[in-house]
């Protein structure tokens, strides 16, 4: 490339840099520094305080579940979509008539608002008679009004289950790719020499797509460590933090009991965490 | 590519059938709760035995929820179109150009949404106090535009990529200055991009509801997402049919734009990951 005037080129890159200074760099290192001090929301006087916050947040049972919750909801709502994703993809790349539009119809659950998303599960799930409740006690289970939402053992279902709905087009759409990119003269061959189904699975199949599997993966538990939404309105946290994630936790320390110190070693604590996944994946991406 | 064998046909179809189920059963059950009487709700009736759209003439007719919508509105076309342009400005210096730290800035852009949003509004409502921007969309718009960098210029630079050199060389003997350069040459042929950037913008916009929610505290000047969770929080286990029916208006825009764009937008989706 021989374009001489490169000036051209900062000027243009120029406001891109300067929003990410502004709205990430910037707030991301003044939050760490944040996390070493005692200021409050409501005030601009603080004092350094060293590692207090950290010592206070890891003895803090508060801190302790909403970390336990947070890999647990990881776990699960990443393991969950991306097993059905894969066999939904599978099931569609079948191609049968309207599988493309069945294909279509998926991805409306992922681009609906995950506050409208809330509302429905909310719904599914209500104490007086929502449908899963009318469904169990049609089928002679329970009375038609277990309190989902508000009982610690299965709060988290819910919230895991909504968002697996919301996720699943998602990986869907990732692993159909990966499915397309695999070549059939190798499947051809195998089949040749005898392969089953499994055999084509397990030595073609998932190999060729392991590269797109793993930035899945990668992709979906960043989201999912950063997930707010779903928790946040279908359960804000409760019954009694049974549901608080890290990114709930900051939220409520910060906007609702005003301390930003502690939101902040949380957010730090929860950005190292963060940090991890990012390197993976951009390590996989560089390698690719 | 897999054997249409008895086994596979056996575990494909179970799974088929459990996850169609799981994926399209709760629309339409979000749908049929909207389109019947509430005295129905609770009933697992289909709604052509009381079909009414009253609910959505609650929702529609609603002064506070048409100022939300009005709002939302406005700030994510306001927000695709700025994040549109700062995108392809980048996505274009990154494949034309070659200059000091340009690996290093586009690393940099690419990394912006790993950190957790939530730490660094901490900083981020602090900030716009300070500068009295808070209450203000330029605060929120300015974040839309943060998070939707690294896969808008990812997926502008891939088809600038696409574009030969000689494009621009021609053009600059042709006495072309660059904004003309950008706008009248490289612009139209890199559309597709362009609009799938813009509309994945959008739908970020749309569907935000952490920054909306903390950064706009003002009521008449909420958007739709947090405007709704605010106005139907209070009243869970209340009305589910008028809930559903605003669950429903506040997807329809995005859904409209999917449909219309669909191809588009799933290259828009995966090409922030697989690109490159």
């Amino acid at each position: 490339m021989k374009l001489t005037d490169k000036y051209v080129g900062y000027i243009l890159v120029l406001p891109a840099i300067a929003i990410f200074c502004a709205i990430i760099l910037y707030p991301f290192i003044n939050s760490i520094f944040l996390s070493f001090t005692n200021k409050s929301f409501v005030s601009n006087e603080f004092s350094f305080v060293g590692l207090q916050n950290y010592k206070k947040i890891f003895l803090s049972p508060t801190f302790l579940q909403a970390l336990k919750n947070t890999l647990i909801f990881v776990f699960f709502a990443t393991a969950l979509p991306f097993v059905g994703g894969l066999i939904w993809a599978i099931f569609l790349d079948l191609k049968f008539r309207g599988a493309g539009f069945l294909r279509g119809a998926t991805l409306v659950n992922w681009i609906i608002p995950g506050a409208s998303i809330s509302f429905l599960w909310a719904f599914i799930f209500d104490t007086n008679r929502g449908i899963v409740n009318e469904f169990l006690k049609n089928i002679g289970i329970g009375s038609g009004t277990y309190n989902w939402l508000g009982s610690a053992e299965t709060a988290m279902i819910v919230v895991i289950l909504a968002r697996t709905w919301q996720m699943l087009p998602w990986y869907m759409a990732f692993l159909t790719g990966g499915l397309q990119s695999i070549s059939f003269d190798q499947i051809e061959a195998a089949r040749m020499d005898g392969a089953s189904n499994w055999t084509v699975l397990r030595k073609i199949v998932i190999p060729g797509m392991k590269p797109i599997m793993v930035i899945t993966l990668v992709l979906g538990i960043i989201g999912n460590l950063q997930h707010f939404d779903i928790p946040q309105v279908l359960t804000a946290g409760g019954p009694a933090g049974a549901t608080t994630m890290l990114s709930t936790l900051v939220y409520r320390e910060a906007f609702s009991s005003y301390r930003m110190g502690s939101a902040a070693t949380i957010g730090t604590i929860w950005a190292i965490l963060l940090g991890i996944f990012s390197f993976l994946y951009s390590k996989k991406v560089a390698r690719d | 590519m897999f054997e249409k064998s008895r086994g596979f046909k056996v575990f494909i179809t179970i799974f088929a059938i459990v996850i169609g189920i799981f994926i399209f059963f709760p629309l339409f059950w979000m749908i049929n709760t909207a389109l019947k009487s509430p005295s129905k709700t609770y009933t697992v009736d289909l709604f052509f035995s009381s079909f009414t759209i009253d609910n959505f003439k609650n929702v529609l007719f609603d002064r506070q929820i048409l100022t939300y919508l009005r709002n939302s509105l406005f700030v994510s076309f306001t927000s695709s179109f700025l994040s549109t342009i700062v995108s392809m400005f980048a996505g274009f210096s990154f494949s034309k150009f070659r200059y000091r730290g340009r690996a290093s800035l586009m690393s940099l852009i690419m990394m912006a949404q790993a950190f957790p949003q939530a730490i660094l509004l901490l900083t981020l409502y602090t900030m716009m106090q300070k500068l009295r921007l808070d209450g203000s969309y330029i605060s929120l718009m300015l974040s839309y535009i943060a998070f939707v960098l690294p896969v808008g210029t990812w997926t502008l630079k891939a088809y600038f990529d696409q574009l030969p050199d000689s494009l621009i060389e021609s053009a600059k003997v042709d006495g072309a200055g660059w904004f003309r350069i950008i706008f009248q040459i490289m612009f139209p042929l890199a559309v597709p991009g362009v609009i799938s950037t813009a509309i994945y913008s959008f739908v970020w916009s749309w569907n935000d509801l952490l920054y909306s929610l903390t950064l706009i505290t003002e009521d008449a000047k909420r958007t739709l997402a947090p405007g709704l969770v605010m106005k139907y929080m209070g009243e869970f286990n209340n009305n589910w049919a008028e809930m559903m029916a605003a669950s429903i208006v506040v997807s329809i825009p995005v859904t409209i734009i999917f449909i219309l764009l669909q191809k588009y937008f799933i290259s828009g989706l995966t090409a922030g990951a697989v690109k490159e």
